[in-house]
């Protein structure tokens, strides 16, 4: 038999499985990106910036809390250096996804972590992060990743140019600012079982609270930083593979069992 | 002009962030346990940060008990019965709708 797998756009069946594994995954936050996508887009139209310019922002900033602080920044006629440093500073959060992706991008291909690197949101970072140990092989493992990131992003891009289009057609009474807490609650919580988590939470709570009349969204990194710290102090207990839900590292076809 | 700008600035900036790590931590070398068990605490850190930061406070003060506190209520208790992200996103966009309807 030396009959080749049959390609679509030259990429492999098995490519493209793996990206679909990677889409399923973050896919139950696609809507929520989306309606942050048109809450952005919406700001964009009321504050007046070229519409060229807000989808820019959406395909090269690519984060959208930072792409609000600069709007906010400009329209409050703050200098263009602070505006930029007050998305850095909102932004430093992902030198720690970065730092925690290394090990799992360090078999990749030199373009792939280039460009993997600039898919990478708060969602698709810790969905990664989630299901890295499910994917040994780098190659499956990149294309599950892409599959994490890519259309994710895309689907912020296109809820951006959806909200400039439309300008704010959701009403304020709806509140959608509510999706925020709750997309990461949903990443959160049903990955939550041992105690250095645990701690992590707490402590990062904790801080995030006390630090709230820190400038620039540093009491969100500074609960991060600070609740890593305790964390990692805290013992983990062995637990044995049942108690640990069964999870079955080295079979990603066993169905993610955190975010599905 | 100056939406440009700043735009194309934070973009930059923002990529090589989001490089720091996988490129000073990257290669072959294993790293020092202590540092490998930070980095598996980073998803758990950074989510609780976001979520406490959007959903208990307001722009640097306390967020109002209500709706929003109810609904994350929900939506936690859901994903810790269920484990399933799907199922508290939509559990959670459901209990808070319905708690709007409601008036709360």
């Amino acid at each position: 038999m030396t009959s080749r797998p049959r390609a679509f756009l030259r990429i492999g069946p098995q490519q493209w499985s793996d990206t679909w594994a990677g889409i399923r995954a973050v896919a139950p936050l696609m809507p929520g990106a989306v309606l942050f996508g048109l809450a952005f887009g919406a700001l964009i139209r009321v504050a007046g910036i070229n519409a060229w310019v807000g989808n820019y922002a959406s395909v090269t900033v690519v984060a959208g809390a930072s792409q609000i602080a600069i709007v906010e920044q400009l329209r409050a006629g703050a200098p263009a250096a602070i505006a930029v440093l007050t998305a850095l500073v909102i932004n430093a959060r992902m030198a720690l996804y970065s730092a925690a992706l290394a090990p799992v991008f360090a078999a990749f291909p030199r373009r792939w972590r280039l460009g993997l690197a600039h898919l990478m949101t708060d969602q698709s970072a810790v969905v990664t992060l989630q299901h890295a140990e499910r994917w040994p092989d780098p190659v499956r493992r990149r294309w599950f990743i892409w599959g994490a990131s890519g259309p994710f992003v895309a689907v912020w891009a296109m809820g951006t140019a959806a909200g400039i289009a439309l300008g704010p057609v959701i009403p304020d009474s709806w509140q959608i600012g509510f999706i925020v807490p709750l997309m990461f609650l949903a990443v959160l919580v049903p990955g939550l079982r041992d105690s250095p988590a645990l701690v992590a939470v707490a402590v990062s709570v904790g801080v995030v609270v006390l630090g709230r009349e820190l400038p620039y969204g540093l009491n969100v990194l500074g609960g991060a930083l600070a609740g890593i710290a305790a964390g990692a102090m805290v013992p983990r207990r062995a637990v044995p593979d049942d108690a640990a839900g069964g999870r079955s590292p080295g079979d990603p076809d066993a169905g993610p069992e955190v975010a599905s | 002009m100056t939406a440009f700008l700043v735009f194309t600035a934070a973009a930059i900036g923002t990529y090589l962030i989001r490089l720091s790590g996988v490129s000073l931590l990257g290669g072959d070398r294993e790293l020092p346990p202590p540092v490998a068990r930070a980095l598996g605490l980073v998803g758990p850190a950074a989510m609780a940060a976001i979520v406490a930061n959007a959903l208990l406070l307001d722009g640097g003060e306390w967020r109002g008990f209500g709706a929003w506190h109810l609904a994350a209520i929900v939506a936690t208790g859901i994903a810790l019965w269920k484990r399933s992200m799907g199922v508290t996103i939509a559990a959670g966009a459901a209990a808070f709708a319905a708690l709007l309807l409601a008036g709360v």
